[in-house]
């Protein structure tokens, strides 16, 4: 086990280069500059959200008086249930959602290629057995199983991000399984495995760097779709009770009366925070497939590993992708249509 | 381009039709009849009508309308007012009543004749209405009253909780299907065996019933049982096919849905569905007003259901529904204020909210922090600490009383003991004062953010609450940050009682409690004596007090009684375990263009029995 | 050939059933679900011996009083024969009773919402395609990046703010006459078309855009495939190949898509019943899952995964069926 981590550790470490000329080369995109700039934004706010905000929101003795519209104190104004600053929760609520996020993608990326990994090197009965995990996944409502599972194993922050990877795995692994596929007929994985190396240290050595690129895309993509989920849940009141996310003040608006009060700045400032962070990530992750996407933009070095696959990959990431995003919201049409 | 022109114009038409028909308020607006639309705030309404099974939501409120029992129980006056019942009294063993000479009960004589342990048991006569009939026409007797509580007392063919427990008083057992011991008596059943003289003319209309030898053992069979039609339920149920059946087939599945019963609405099947029930006057219900008109004034109520409270205000804001029977936040009141025709009602509440502390818990769940918890002069110093007036301002927005650490609301003046309240009272900064010098006694030590420490750790606890209870938790923590105890929001999840209160596996809860002459006798000793199991959730042991309970329970002399009620209530103040925060008003709201003269009930909605006993309908141009 | 493959993938799919049937069973288990600790709560003045009578007898009634497997073995054997199981909801009928009241209305919105999303889908992502790289096409890709940003239910409650509650265009809840007068009738329909209306329009906003930026990928990528260069050169006239080749080529992978959609479709339309007061299967999950009913919660998840199931299993047919050019295996 703990050899497992320091390569992975190791893996991640030396591609950590490759990764800052991967960015480099999404910034040289109009679209990727607007992306990198406004998750740049997001995260400044988020981590500077206590200089930023005016108010602290969890501190009690920070609240006014109750439903006051915008002014130059309170620049959204307070709500109506609680007094708390709107501007102030919109900034903090920043964190939670970034957080979710993010961690949920990095972890579905983990997740996504070990397994896919896994079942396409080793094949047999590791592979039938993830595969069919994969099909009977993504079979059940996702955002129902999201719902039953919070009740039964509780609301907190991080039993939130597990469920989400837990479900949010399955359409990166089959993507990178199908690609191991194709890898494990390279002349170089061949030749690894003539001069003797264990097909642990093929793994990782020579497939899982073949998908890192893959990772990043599924990465955003992914980020994004479990924001929409996380907004979606905190929503329908079945979030964190405890932590200000932009869906849980969606909710608050809709149960504290902004409808009727016509209070729409309440509404609409978290409706925009969940789309910024949304649309940034999206736009990493398109850009990635675009400089991925033969069709898009002539071959690159990764490209040439994809040419033989029949299957479209980035079809299933916005595959998966949607599947997060169907958690959140009912247009899951979008994007399926690539299928 | 035509093209282009046509679409759009086919849009434009589309669209106009859609806007040119109904919404869903015009309805009200029409309607010249005397129906009251009421919006009701739930998640679903019910679509089985079995009264005894009706537990969630707007299913006890139903049940309630078409069916009675035997009477109401007056929280005013502490007397139970006639329903299908017409009057009762204790009897002596002949049967002859037990009361004095202006027609009140003779408690002096009950207790005198009945105090002896010879006896296990006090008689009562019941003598119902002579005109009572089922919405089907056949009369009601006491058969049909026999036929409930008999059923409700044999589980193996009602196999119903709540029947079980209502007729727990009653001295009417059985053990597997088998009667044990009667305890009620009719004409066709054993009254005369028994000694009760039953003429045949009343045989419809008298009866008489065994209950344990506490004041209180009528209570829940006068006022919780409802009454079953024998005629209908007899023929169909059994032990194979019991009467609370979780899947209702064939007779029993079309019995829960075509209710017959004795009350004073009827159910109309037709025009109810899972998002509206429509329930129609019956002219032949026994109870009329003074001038022998109907009792209550309106023919139909139409429930509408809505998921969400917001929308619902909307639908009384515009004019959709009547009234809304759902209680209102008081962050609401200035959305009324600019509103004509909108009567808000504020009546003082019956419930008290109060903080619980975990006093004793049980070992496995001990620790070092909870322990504090345990010492009487913690508890005293954090109860010094709560100021009401505060939490009434912050979380009520002022719409809400002081309670009593008696837990007894002021208004019951019968019971009431102003000295319960001790040292909570007096000024709040002389309080806060005591309490910071009593828990420097006991946790001297602070860190430099001001919060005392424990063996170098925080003193903190959490507080167990739902979602909707945190900004009553976050004004506590405000309060109990001034004496250096830092708290915490712990969600109590949808399992509380399981996860976490029955385990001990929490340091403090809030805990609504309400407390009246009606349910003085179980909800005692639910929260103050019985551990295990029960609403006493901190496990708190006051032997003393115990007994004090145990002999308000069984103390055959009203006065008695209701002297230890009151004694009761210093020494629950005084064990600092359910410190009360405040008793909210209940808020509501209806609209006065179709109906007026709303009555304020307290501790009920706007929409209550006393309104529709006095609504009258308005008419334009009036 | 075909045939063969056929059935593979019949019995596949009846694998992943009984695997979904599974864990819907045992994933409410995890956390308690004993109906009797949790309806019948001990009453104040009742003994433990009466309490422990109350459990026993309501345990049998939920059939909680066998074993674990023995119980999944009664599931099982229920659903043999249509029933879902018993709702713990007191004295209601059989789960599958409940669902099938609110099915239809649940249908009509997500049907409606495909169609509508689908005509409007295409028609854009054609035109877009045929105008590639002009205004059309531009507008649909930042429409399309914008919408894929924007939660449903945000666009829902912007709806039910705008059109519902400030300017009353649509109604802003669902009317409760709706179902309870329901007939085939011109008022009745009409009544439904209208308290659909916003609902419908938040969910369709989303999916127009998505079926049409994939329409406009697919009608792309035929266009430069070889038979239609083929007819090009035979040829053809343009609006000829536009419809008859390169529309029912691009289709194959648009249809294939909605099976797909079908489970995200309902099970997303949860939070957009919410919000408008609908009659659906969606509030009727969130009611169960607010009572932990448990019974009513497997339920519809089962019948969820069924319909999803069911779905991906006729396109994949059709899909076979159709396309010549798929040789079987290529699909898993």
């Amino acid at each position: 086990m703990k050899a497992v981590l320091k390569s992975i550790g190791r893996f991640f470490l030396k591609r950590f280069k490759g990764i800052r000329r991967f960015i480099k080369r999404v910034w040289a995109h109009r679209q990727g500059k607007i992306g990198l700039t406004m998750v740049t934004f997001l995260v400044i706010v988020a981590v500077f959200a206590p200089w930023i905000a005016p108010f602290d929101p969890y501190d009690v003795a920070e609240r006014t008086t109750k439903g006051l519209p915008p002014s130059t104190t309170h620049l959204l104004g307070t709500t109506i249930n609680t007094g708390q600053d709107i501007f102030s929760m919109l900034v903090y609520g920043t964190r939670v959602s970034l957080i979710v996020g993010v961690s949920s993608g990095v972890l579905i990326a983990i997740v996504g290629s070990v397994l896919g990994v896994m079942a396409g090197y080793i094949g047999g009965a590791v592979d039938s057995f993830i595969m069919r995990l994969v099909d009977v996944l993504l079979v059940i409502p996702t955002l129902p199983l999201v719902i039953v599972l919070t009740n039964v194993l509780g609301r907190d922050f991080w039993i939130i991000i597990l469920i989400f990877v837990a479900i949010g795995w399955t359409g990166l692994s089959r993507t990178i399984r199908s690609l191991v596929l194709v890898l494990k007929n390279s002349n170089y994985v061949k030749a690894a495995e003539l001069s003797g190396a264990s097909r642990f240290h093929i793994m990782i050595r020579h497939i899982l760097p073949g998908t890192s690129h893959l990772l990043i895309m599924s990465t955003a993509l992914s980020s994004a779709g479990i924001m929409v989920a996380e907004a979606g849940l905190s929503f329908l009141g079945l979030g964190d009770p405890t932590a200000i996310s932009w869906g849980k003040m969606l909710a608050d608006a809709q149960s504290g009366g902004a409808l009727l009060f016509g209070a729409w700045w309440w509404i609409i400032a978290p409706g925009i925070g969940i789309f910024m962070a949304v649309f940034a990530f999206m736009r990493i992750g398109i850009v990635v497939e675009e400089i991925l996407n033969p069709r898009m933009k002539q071959s690159s070095g990764v490209y040439k590993i994809f040419k033989n696959l029949n299957s479209s990959y980035v079809e299933d990431v916005f595959n998966s992708m949607d599947e997060h995003a169907q958690i959140g919201e009912a247009s899951s049409a979008k994007g399926g249509a690539h299928g | 381009m035509h093209k282009k022109l046509f679409l759009v114009g086919l849009l434009a038409v589309f669209f106009f039709t859609l806007h040119a028909c109904s919404n869903p308020g015009r309805q009200r607006m029409e309607d010249e009849t005397n129906t009251l639309y009421v919006g009701y705030q739930a998640d679903s309404f019910p679509t089985s009508f079995m009264p005894w099974l009706s537990r969630e939501g707007i299913a006890p409120t139903v049940a309630s309308m078409m069916y009675n029992t035997l009477f109401a129980f007056d929280l005013d006056t502490g007397n139970f007012d006639p329903l299908i019942g017409k009057t009762w009294y204790y009897v002596d063993e002949a049967g002859e009543p037990l009361l004095t000479d202006d027609g009140e009960i003779d408690y002096e004589r009950l207790d005198e004749i009945y105090s002896c342990p010879s006896y296990d048991y006090l008689p009562v006569k019941v003598i119902l209405h002579d005109d009572v009939t089922w919405s089907d026409g056949t009369p009601l007797t006491v058969e049909d009253v026999y036929f409930s509580y008999d059923t409700g007392a044999n589980n193996a063919i009602s196999n119903h909780a709540g029947a079980l427990a209502w007729t727990a008083d009653l001295q009417h057992s059985y053990r597997d299907g088998v009667l044990r011991r009667q305890g009620i008596f009719t004409y066709d059943h054993g009254a005369a065996e028994q000694g009760y003289v039953i003429d045949e003319v009343d045989r419809d209309t008298v009866m008489y019933l065994h209950v344990d030898k506490i004041l209180g053992a009528v209570s829940s069979l006068f006022t919780s049982m409802l009454i079953l039609p024998s005629h209908i339920w007899e023929p169909i149920i059994s032990e194979d096919n019991p009467l609370n059946s979780a899947s209702p087939q064939g007779e029993l599945l079309f019995h829960y849905r075509n209710p017959v019963g004795s009350g004073p609405w009827t159910l109309d099947l037709d025009a109810s569905s899972g998002q509206q029930i429509v329930m129609h006057r019956r002219e032949d219900f026994h109870l009329k007003d003074d001038d022998e008109g109907p009792l209550y004034k309106v023919d139909t109520i139409r429930f509408l259901l809505f998921q969400e409270i917001n929308v619902a205000i909307y639908a009384l804001l515009k004019g959709h529904i009547d009234v809304l029977n759902s209680t209102v936040s008081a962050n609401y009141s200035r959305l009324f204020d600019t509103h004509d025709n909108i009567f808000v009602s504020e009546a003082p509440g019956t419930f008290a909210q109060t903080l619980v502390f975990n006093v004793n818990p049980v070992e496995s769940e001990r620790n070092p922090m909870r322990d504090l918890l345990s010492n009487e002069t913690v508890r005293r110093a954090m109860a010094l600490a709560v100021d009401q007036q505060f939490l009434i301002d912050m979380v009520l927005n002022g719409a809400g009383e002081e309670m009593s650490p008696g837990l007894m609301p002021s208004h019951m003046e019968d019971f009431y003991n102003p000295d319960a309240w001790g040292v909570i009272e007096g000024d709040y900064e002389a309080r806060l004062l005591e309490a910071n010098a009593l828990l420097d006694t006991v946790i001297p030590d602070r860190d430099t953010s001001g919060y005392r420490l424990l063996e170098g750790d925080r003193v903190g606890f959490d507080i167990l609450g739902h979602p909707g209870e945190q900004d009553l938790i976050s004004y506590l923590e405000v309060l109990f940050e001034r004496i250096g105890i830092e708290i915490d929001y712990a969600p109590k999840g949808s399992q509380p009682e399981r996860t976490y209160l029955y385990r001990s596996r929490f340091d403090m809860t809030l805990q609504t409690t309400i407390f009246s002459l009606q349910n003085i006798d179980i909800m005692y000793r639910a929260h103050f004596v019985t551990i295990g199991e029960t609403s006493n959730y901190g496990r708190l042991i006051d032997a003393d007090m115990n007994a004090q309970i145990a002999r308000m329970r069984s103390t055959l002399d009203l006065d008695e009684k209701y002297e230890l009620i009151k004694s009761i209530q210093p020494m629950i103040a005084e064990n600092y375990y359910k410190v009360p925060l405040y008793s909210a008003n209940v808020l509501s709201v209806a609209r006065t263009d179709r109906f007026d003269n709303w009555q304020v009930v307290p501790g009920a909605t706007v929409f209550n029995g006393e309104s529709l006993q006095n609504l009258r309908r308005v008419h334009e141009g009036e | 050939m075909k045939k063969s493959y056929a059935i593979k993938r019949v019995l596949y799919s009846v694998f992943v059933f009984v695997i979904v049937m599974a864990l819907n069973f045992f994933i409410p288990r995890i956390g308690v679900a004993d109906p009797a600790e949790r309806y019948y709560p001990p009453q104040g003045n009742m003994t433990d011996a009466q309490y422990e009578i109350i459990k026993q007898l309501t345990r049998e009634q939920y059939g909680f009083d066998v074993s674990t497997p023995q119980q999944f073995l009664n599931y099982v054997g229920g659903l043999f024969q249509g029933d879902l199981g018993t709702s713990f909801r007191s004295g209601s009928p059989g789960v599958m009773e409940l669902i099938v009241d609110r099915l239809p209305w649940t249908l009509v919105l997500s049907v409606s919402t495909m169609l509508l999303g689908l005509i409007f889908g295409i028609m854009i992502g054609v035109i877009a395609a045929m105008k590639r790289g002009r205004w059309q096409d531009t507008t649909l890709l930042n429409a399309s990046t914008i919408m894929i940003a924007l939660p449903g239910f945000f666009i829902a409650l912007l709806l039910s703010f705008f059109l519902g509650f400030e300017l009353e265009i649509f109604p802003a809840y669902t009317d409760p006459n709706m179902v309870s007068d329901f007939g085939w009738n011109m008022t009745a329909i009409l009544r439904v078309i209208e308290n659909a209306a916003l609902p419908v329009l938040s969910m369709m906003v989303g999916s127009i855009v998505g079926y049409a930026q994939g329409t406009r990928n697919a009608v792309i990528a035929v266009t430069n495939e070889d038979f239609i260069l083929t007819a090009k050169a035979k040829g053809l006239r343009n609006t000829t190949i536009r419809y008859k080749h390169t529309l029912r080529n691009a289709m194959l992978p648009i249809v294939t898509s909605i099976g797909m959609s079908i489970s995200g479709l309902i099970g997303g339309q949860v939070v957009i019943e919410q919000i408008f007061n609908w009659n659906g299967m969606g509030t009727l999950f969130l009611e169960a899952n607010n009572m932990n009913d448990y019974p009513l919660m497997m339920g519809i998840m089962l019948l969820l995964s069924g319909f999803t199931i069911l779905a991906i299993l006729i396109t994949d047919l059709i899909y076979v069926l159709l396309d010549p050019r798929v040789t079987v295996g290529d699909r898993r």
